[in-house]
C-alpha cells in the first residue's frame, strides 16, 4: 500500500519514507502537521540529530500510518 | 565516453598554450580592483561592529560622531528598509539577514552602524564616538548546545535554533546493512576555513540624483549583487549597476551581500556622493563568512570482498548566525559524501543549526571537502580492517560513464578508473618509505554548476551576446564573473574556436550588469560548462548568419559544408577554397543594410537530475613526513589524477589545480579557526596559518582524457573539485605512516602527538 | 605631528610629498602618488602584497615609513616595464600563468625581482624562501617558482637586450 504525506500528499511505499520526507522538507507546512499530532517537531529533530538510530523517524512514521484513513 | 578522433582534430584554439587575456593588466599593475577605485568627491566609510555575540540594540547615539569635523553621515539599521535578505530567495524563512540589523546582533563583528567621512582616519575616529546601548543576551556557540531546550533563541520563532534540514536517500539502507559482512561507524569533526581572498571585501557606491546607483564591488556574481541590492534598497534592478571588473579572489565567499557593499550604498544614497568601504584583514576574518564546520557521523556496511552495501551519514553543522549559502552546502555535502561510488543504498540527514558565531557558507568544494575527509578516511580504515587493497576496493565500486546515481544524477563521462591506475603506479614507484613517512590518496568528484534555482532567477542560468565588428574583431558580452580563475580567457578561447578566429580577436566584456547579460556568476564550478555553452551557442548563431552570405557568395551546392578556422572561411572538403573572414563580414554587413552581426546564446540545464549537468573526477595523492615528537607535518610530494573532460584553457587548468591543492592542503592541516565565547582567536595572517611557498610540494598533474557530452567541446568542472580529496589524502598518509586515525581537521600537531600517545598506551595495555 | 616634505624617487620619477611623518611607504605610493599597482592585503606585515624595491632590496611597503625612504630609489610593479616593453620577470609570469586573481602579483613580481638582483641563479628552495613572506591564495606558488626559474635560466635574455 502507498502512504501519503499528510501535509503535501506526496506518496511513498513505506511510511518511514514519508517520515524522512517530512523531516527532510522541514518547511512550515510539514512542521505544523507534526505539531498538530501533539509531538514537538524540534524535540524529534534534535533526538534524531544527536542519537544513533532512527527513533524519531519511527515515531513520525507511526503517526503517518495512523493519519492515512483521514486523508 | 572518450574523445573521438574526429572531435579532437577539429580543435584549433582549445587547450593550446594561451596567455590569460587579463595577463598584461595584472603583471604591469594596470588592473584596477574595487579596492583601488577612487571617484571624484569620494568619501570613506567605516563600520562599527558588535563586540557582543548576542545582544539587543537598545539605542544608538551618533551625535558626538556627527559633530566630529569631516564626518558626513552615520547610518544604522533604522536608516534602512530593514529587509531580511538571503540568497535562498525562494524560501522567505531562509532570508534572515539584515546587513545592518535593526533590533539585535547575533555574532561578534556584525555591523551596527556605518560612518562616512572625508578621510578614512576621520571615519575611524568617529566610530569611537558612537554610543551604543546593548542589552547583552546569552550566547550559544556550538550546534549541539544550541539545540538544547534551554539554549537562547537566536532567530525569533526558530525552535531549538534548527535552521535547515536536508534529507537524501535512495535504495533500502536497512536491507543494505543486513547484507554487509562488516559495518564501521565513525564520528568526525571538520572545522571552518577562511576564504582569505587577497582583496578584502571592497565596495565603492555612487548614488546620483536621477535615482541611479553604481557600485564597484569585489564579488563573484555581479548579477546576484544587483538583484540583492535592488531588493534591500527597494529599487528596480535596472537602476542598480554593479561593476566587478577585476576581483582579488572569491573562493565561495563573495556571492552574498557583505557589509562593504551594503553600507557604502546606504551612505551614498543618504549623501549623494560616492562612498568607499574596504575591510581591513581583521574585518575580513571576523565579519564575512567561512567554510561550514560540520560534525559528521558515518556508518558504512561492506562485504568481505569489498563490495559496498550501504552507507548512512548524519551531519550537524555550525551555521553561525545566518543562512547565506550554508543551506546549499548542507545539501551538497550530503550528496558528494556518496561520491565517487555506486552505493546501492544511501541515506543522508543534515541539520544546520544557528549559533552566535560567524555565519558559515559555501567555500571552494561547497561541503564536499568535509564529506570526503570523513568518507575517504573511513574507507581507507575499512580496507585496512578487512585486508583489502584500498585502490582496488574503491575501483570496484567506482562510478563509470553511463551510471545513474539513483534518482539524483546521470554520469555521462567519468575518468575515475584510469585515475586509480595512475595513482597505483605512482604509489608503487615510491617503493618502501623511511620511518614516519606515508603516502595517502583520496578520490572525489564534483559538479559542473548547480541545477537548483533557489535564487529564483527568471533569467537563463547563463547568457552570452557576441557582436562582430566590421574589421572582424569580436565583442563577447557575458555575465560570468572573472575572479582570477580565468573565465574571461576560457570564454575567449571557446569563442575563438567556435567562430574560427584567434583569441586576440576577441574582446571579453564581463562583470558589468549594465552591459552584460545576466548570469548566475562564478560559483559551484558553473561557468566553464554553463557560460561556456552560452558562449558557444552565441558564436554558433553569429557564425550561421555569416555563413549564409558565404554560401550565397560562393554559389555552392548545398551539400557542401562551410566552416571558418584561423580567420579563413572555407569549404570543409576543399579547405584551400574560401575567403578571409573579414571579407565575409564586409559582405554580410552590406547584405544586412549595415546591421551588425549579433549572435545570442543561453544555457539552462534541463533533464539533468537534481544536482548538476556533469561531474568531474579526481584523485589526489600526497606523500608526507611527520615528526612524531612534535607532530609537525611536512608535505613532500603529490600527484593529481584529474578528469575534467576536454581541457579548454591549458595554462589556466594547471593553475587551478595547483591552487586548489594548496587551499585544500591548508584545510587539511593548517587553517584553523578557533572560537572562544563567540570570538575568533586568530583573525590575522600571523596566527592564521596557511600554505606558504616553502610548504608547497611539487604538484605533477595527470590529465585524464574524457569527453563530456553536455559541456562545451566536451569540457566540465576543474579547479573547485580538487579541493575535496586533499585533507583526507593527508589523513590517510598519516594513517599509513603512523597507524593513527585522525578524525578532526585541520589535523594539528598536538592531535598527532596525542594519538601516538594513546596508541602507545593501548599497545602497552595489550601486552 | 608636524607634516614634512620628502622626496621619493618612484619608478625613476621624483615626487615631492608633504606628508605626516607616520605615513607608511605603501600609503605614500598608493594614496599620495596614486600608483595602485602596489596592493595592501593585511595590517600585520605578513602578506607581502605591498612589496616594492627600495634600491635593489625587496621591502614590504607597509613595514617602513615613507620618511625613511626620503631620497631613495623605489620601484613598483608599474616601473618594471620600459615604455610598453615588459621585463623578463613579467614575461615569465605570463608564460607560466603565475598569477590568477592578480592581487598578490605586484608584490610577487617585486619580491622575485629583488631576489634575482641579489642572486641571479637561485635554487628552487631559495626562490621559495624568498617568497615565503608573500601570500598567494590562488596559484599554490609553484607557477611563480617556475617563472623565476625561467628568468634565471636566461630564457628572456636576448629579448631583453
Amino acid at each position: 500500500m502507498a502512504f501519503k504525506c499528510p501535509a503535501c500528499k506526496k506518496q511513498w511505499d513505506v511510511s518511514l519514507q514519508v517520515a524522512r520526507h517530512i523531516f527532510g522538507t522541514g518547511d512550515k507546512k510539514h512542521r505544523e502537521w507534526i505539531e498538530s499530532q501533539g509531538v514537538s517537531y524540534a524535540d524529534l529533530l534534535v533526538q534524531q540529530a544527536t542519537n544513533p538510530g532512527n527513533a524519531s523517524y519511527q515515531t513520525v512514521a507511526d503517526l503517518v500510518e495512523k493519519a492515512q484513513d483521514k486523508l | 565516453m572518450t574523445t573521438t578522433s574526429l572531435a579532437k582534430e577539429k580543435l584549433h584554439v582549445i587547450n593550446t598554450h594561451v596567455h590569460n587575456i587579463d595577463g598584461i593588466a595584472k603583471v604591469t599593475g594596470r588592473a584596477t580592483y574595487s579596492f583601488d577605485v577612487k571617484l571624484p568627491g569620494m568619501l570613506y566609510g567605516k563600520i562599527l561592529r558588535s563586540p557582543h555575540p548576542h545582544a539587543k540594540i537598545i539605542n544608538i547615539d551618533a551625535s558626538k560622531a556627527l559633530a566630529l569635523h569631516g564626518v558626513k553621515a552615520v547610518v544604522t539599521g533604522k536608516d534602512t528598509l530593514g529587509v531580511k535578505q538571503g540568497i535562498w530567495r525562494r524560501y522567505s524563512e531562509l532570508c534572515d539577514e539584515q546587513i545592518l540589523p535593526v533590533e539585535k546582533v547575533r555574532y561578534i563583528g556584525e555591523p551596527v552602524a556605518a560612518v562616512a567621512a572625508i578621510t578614512e582616519e576621520i571615519a575611524e575616529a568617529a566610530l569611537d564616538l558612537i554610543e551604543v546601548e546593548y542589552e547583552v543576551l546569552e550566547g550559544v556557540y556550538e550546534p549541539y548546545e544550541a539545540m538544547k531546550k534551554e539554549a537562547p533563541e537566536i532567530h525569533e520563532g526558530v525552535e531549538r535554533n534548527i535552521n535547515v534540514t536536508r534529507h537524501i536517500e535512495w535504495g533500502d539502507v536497512e536491507t543494505g546493512f543486513e547484507q554487509a559482512d562488516y559495518i564501521r561507524e565513525d564520528h568526525f569533526f571538520c572545522g571552518g576555513q577562511a576564504h582569505m581572498c587577497m582583496e578584502t571585501r571592497s565596495a565603492v557606491a555612487s548614488y546620483t540624483p536621477e535615482g541611479k546607483l553604481t557600485i564597484y564591488h569585489s564579488n563573484q556574481s555581479a548579477y546576484y549583487m544587483q538583484a540583492l541590492m535592488a531588493g534591500v534598497l527597494g529599487m528596480k534592478e535596472g537602476n542598480v549597476r554593479v561593476i566587478a571588473q577585476y576581483v582579488g579572489g572569491g573562493f565561495g565567499g563573495k556571492f552574498e551581500l557583505d557589509g562593504a557593499i551594503f553600507t557604502s550604498c546606504i551612505l551614498s544614497m543618504k549623501l549623494h556622493r560616492p562612498v568607499k568601504v574596504i575591510y581591513t584583514r581583521e574585518e575580513d576574518f571576523i565579519a564575512t563568512k567561512r567554510r561550514t564546520p560540520m560534525h559528521y557521523w558515518v556508518r558504512t556496511g561492506i562485504k568481505k570482498d569489498g563490495t559496498f552495501c550501504a552507507r548512512e551519514a548524519r551531519v550537524v553543522s555550525n551555521g553561525g548566525a545566518y543562512t547565506g549559502m550554508g543551506a546549499t552546502a548542507l545539501y551538497l555535502t550530503g550528496f558528494f559524501h556518496s561520491f565517487p561510488y555506486r552505493w546501492e543504498n544511501y541515506r543522508y540527514d543534515g541539520y544546520r543549526v544557528y549559533t552566535n558565531t560567524l555565519p558559515s557558507t559555501s567555500m571552494r568544494g561547497f561541503g564536499a571537502p568535509q564529506a570526503m575527509f570523513c568518507s575517504e578516511q573511513q574507507l581507507e580504515w575499512i580496507a585496512a580492517d578487512l585486508g583489502l587493497d584500498p585502490i582496488e576496493m574503491r575501483r570496484k565500486n567506482g562510478h563509470y560513464a553511463g551510471y545513474e546515481v539513483p534518482g539524483q544524477a546521470f554520469i555521462a563521462s567519468c575518468g575515475l578508473d584510469e585515475a586509480f591506475t595512475v595513482m597505483k603506479e605512482w604509489i608503487a614507484k615510491k617503493g618502501k618509505l623511511p620511518a614516519n613517512r606515508g603516502i595517502g590518496f583520496s578520490a572525489a568528484g564534483f559538479m559542473s554548476g548547480g541545477i537548483f534555482n533557489w535564487f529564483d532567477t527568471p533569467y537563463s542560468f547563463s547568457s552570452a551576446v557576441v557582436t562582430i565588428n566590421q574589421d572582424a574583431t569580436v565583442e563577447l558580452h557575458i555575465g560570468a564573473t572573472e575572479i582570477g580563475q580565468g573565465s574571461n580567457t576560457t570564454m575567449a578561447i571557446i569563442a575563438a574556436e567556435t567562430l574560427g578566429v584567434k583569441v586576440e580577436d576577441i574582446k571579453v566584456h564581463s562583470g558589468d550588469t549594465d552591459h552584460c547579460p545576466a548570469d548566475l556568476g562564478a560559483w559551484g564550478s558553473r561557468q566553464t560548462l554553463m557560460t561556456g555553452n552560452a558562449t558557444k551557442r552565441a558564436c554558433e548563431d553569429a557564425k550561421a548568419q555569416l555563413l549564409e552570405f558565404a554560401y550565397a557568395k560562393m554559389g555552392l551546392n548545398i551539400v557542401y559544408d562551410l566552416d571558418i578556422k584561423d580567420r579563413w572561411v572555407h569549404i570543409v572538403a576543399r579547405p584551400e577554397r574560401g575567403m578571409p573572414f573579414d571579407e565575409l563580414v564586409t559582405i554580410a554587413l552590406r547584405g544586412k543594410d549595415g546591421q551588425r552581426i549579433i549572435g545570442r546564446g543561453f544555457y539552462t540545464p534541463h533533464r539533468k537530475g537534481m544536482i548538476s549537468p556533469a561531474y568531474s573526477y579526481m584523485l589526489q595523492g600526497v606523500e608526507v613526513d611527520i615528526d612524531p615528537e612534535t607532530g609537525k607535518i611536512e608535505l613532500l610530494d603529490s600527484l593529481t589524477a584529474h578528469d575534467c573532460g576536454q581541457p579548454i584553457n591549458h595554462l589556466g587548468l594547471i593553475g587551478q589545480l595547483e591552487g586548489a591543492f594548496s587551499m585544500a592542503a591548508g584545510y587539511g592541516y593548517l587553517e584553523y579557526m578557533p572560537y572562544e565565547d563567540g570570538k575568533l582567536m586568530n583573525p590575522n595572517l600571523v596566527d592564521y596559518k596557511m600554505i606558504r611557498a616553502t610548504e608547497m610540494p611539487e604538484t605533477p598533474i595527470h590529465d585524464i582524457d574524457t569527453y563530456e557530452p553536455e559541456g562545451p567541446y566536451g569540457a566540465k568542472e576543474a579547479g573547485e573539485g580538487l579541493t575535496n580529496p586533499t585533507a583526507a589524502a593527508i589523513g590517510n598518509a598519516i594513517f599509513h605512516a603512523l597507524g593513527v586515525q585522525m578524525k578532526e581537521c585541520p589535523i594539528r600537531p598536538h592531535m598527532i602527538v596525542d594519538a601516538l600517545k594513546e596508541k602507545a598506551e593501548k599497545e602497552k595495555a595489550g601486552k | 605631528m608636524e607634516k614634512k616634505i620628502i622626496t621619493l624617487r618612484v619608478n625613476k620619477q621624483d615626487y615631492e610629498l608633504y606628508i605626516n611623518p607616520k605615513t607608511l611607504l605603501v600609503e605614500a605610493i598608493r594614496d599620495y602618488i596614486g600608483l595602485t599597482g602596489t596592493k595592501r592585503g593585511c595590517e600585520t606585515v605578513s602578506c607581502g602584497a605591498c612589496s616594492v624595491l627600495v634600491g635593489d632590496l625587496a621591502v614590504k611597503a607597509c613595514s617602513v615609513l615613507a620618511m625613511q625612504c626620503d631620497g631613495m630609489e623605489i620601484t613598483t610593479s608599474e616601473g618594471l616595464e620600459d615604455n610598453g616593453k615588459l621585463a623578463p620577470i613579467q614575461k615569465a609570469f605570463l608564460d607560466e600563468g603565475a598569477y590568477q586573481c592578480g592581487f598578490c602579483t605586484s608584490g610577487m613580481l617585486m619580491t622575485t625581482s629583488g631576489l634575482l638582483k641579489e642572486n641571479a641563479n637561485p635554487t628552487k628552495q631559495e626562490v621559495k624562501e624568498a617568497i615565503e613572506g608573500n601570500i598567494c591564495r590562488c596559484t599554490g606558488y609553484n607557477s611563480i617558482v617556475r617563472a623565476v626559474e625561467r628568468v634565471a635560466k636566461g630564457m628572456y635574455k636576448e629579448e631583453s637586450l
